[in-house]
């Protein structure tokens, strides 16, 4: 029976008519909740007694930064079901989370740089989690440049695919040998892990937010994975009749 | 197996610009560090392995641009794979002929300037030794990336494969910090050396898969 729902939801036809039932739901709820938790953790939630009211950029800064490491998961196990079963829909995940993760991380990156003005008192330090973040971003970007340098759309799925399980296994790598650098150089300079655990009314609103971004960035996933089905599979009938 | 090599080493060793070009290159880079910098040794010697490192590292990565290309455009990749002989194996040879012929110099060099700028032999000789087997990684690692990008250049393939050396890089870092500080560095020779088996497997398959994607 999985593997029935497997194959029927892998078509992109039938993708294409669920994801457009989901979205609205999806999108709506999620922004909705995004937006309560926003002004909860903005003007509820109490004040940071070392950081002041500066702390609350959290709200923004730690979803974006869940969202952009959990879009590369998706990113790799995408590639591995397109590369082991050769499943399209795969490819076109692959190709419209990679510019989205970016985006997303690109967001984590500034907010965490405008966080470090009042908190550090510099816009940048070379600290092991900023770092790997910098180079996760760089990794996002190689793979939108390597498909984008394809005229031959199956071959760039293909090496985009490839490049992302590299990118992958590499991850953790990079993580941990990031990590082992910077505690040699400057231990001190990382303040924010030695402060005590996050008080429950701070908490509250910033899993409201993490989910809710979650969900809005899977709206807008499926919507981006929608139009790279349009894109690619025009000459299909069923596209046409629906146009 | 052993006209393979041959081969792949008069192809090379007849395009002297290709392997040439890049040991005069490293040792342009290195001899222009000292100029940037207000002259006193002991400065010298503080940031001279960053340079080393980072320099190896760009000659490897623009050396290896054409290492597929040639047989790509003009067909040789074509027989090989219709003569049945095995992509992998082709691979390898012509990553560890690039090695002896750009590597090994890049090497031997690496091992001379470290003579001249901290003039400590035994040091300058595991800088030597390390640098042979950074530099086969390095080659491997950026002939993956060349594959992917095989006929758009190579700063595509650069974009794409400098994150994945980075661990590499920190390791050189620590293992140079141990060396000076004369702690335990055997630890990252042999994370290296583990780091150059791995590869040495892995990489011609991953290679020979892409290229096989291009010739569809």
């Amino acid at each position: 029976m999985f593997k029935k729902f497997f194959h029927q939801f892998a078509s992109p036809k039938t993708f294409y008519f669920v994801s457009q039932k989901i979205f609205p739901y999806l999108f709506w709820l999620s922004i909705v909740s995004l937006i309560i938790g926003l002004i909860w953790g903005i003007l509820y939630a109490p004040v940071d007694k070392v950081q002041g009211n500066s702390y609350r950029i959290i709200y923004m800064h730690v979803p974006a930064s869940f969202a952009a490491q959990s879009l590369y998961m998706m990113i790799a196990v995408a590639s591995f079901i397109f590369l082991i079963w050769k499943v399209k829909l795969a490819a076109y995940v692959v190709k419209s989370v990679s510019l989205i993760g970016a985006s997303v991380t690109f967001l984590a990156l500034i907010s965490g740089s405008i966080w470090g003005v009042p908190t550090w008192g510099t816009w940048w330090q070379w600290d092991a989690r900023i770092t790997s973040t910098l180079i996760l971003f760089i990794m996002y970007l190689g793979l939108i440049s390597l498909h984008n340098s394809f005229n031959n759309l199956d071959k760039a799925d293909k090496f985009i695919s490839v490049l992302a399980l590299v990118g992958f296994i590499n991850i953790p790598i990079i993580k941990m040998s990031v990590n082992w650098w910077s505690t040699l150089h400057q231990p001190a300079s990382i303040t924010l892990s030695s402060k005590p655990s996050i008080d429950l009314a701070m908490l509250y609103p910033l899993m409201i937010c993490i989910f809710s971004f979650l969900g809005l960035i899977i709206a807008i996933v499926l919507r981006a994975i929608q139009y790279e089905i349009l894109l690619r599979e025009k000459n299909k009938k069923w596209i046409q009749s629906i146009s | 197996m052993k006209g393979l090599l041959q081969i792949e080493l008069f192809k090379l060793f007849k395009k002297i610009r290709s392997w040439l070009g890049p040991v005069l290159i490293f040792t342009l880079i290195i001899i222009a560090y000292p100029l940037t910098v207000e002259y006193s040794t002991s400065e010298l010697a503080k940031s001279f392995y960053s340079i080393l490192w980072l320099g190896a590292l760009m000659t490897i990565m623009f050396s290896t641009e054409d290492i597929f290309l040639e047989d790509y455009l003009d067909g040789t990749m074509d027989q090989y794979i219709v003569n049945n002989i095995s992509l992998p194996l082709i691979v390898f040879i012509k990553i560890f002929v690039y090695w002896l012929l750009i590597g090994v110099p890049i090497g031997i060099l690496s091992f001379i300037f470290a003579i001249v700028f901290t003039s400590n032999f035994e040091s300058s000789l595991l800088i030597g030794l390390i640098s042979l087997v950074v530099n086969y990684i390095y080659f491997a690692v950026f002939s993956f990336g060349n594959s992917l990008s095989l006929n758009k250049g190579s700063l595509l393939s650069s974009l794409v494969c400098l994150p994945l050396v980075l661990p590499i890089l920190i390791t050189l870092g620590k293992f140079i910090t141990a060396l000076e500080y004369a702690l335990n560095f055997y630890s990252y020779i042999i994370l290296l050396l583990g780091v150059l088996s791995i590869i040495i497997t892995i990489i011609p398959f991953l290679i020979s898969f892409i290229l096989k994607a291009h010739l569809d």
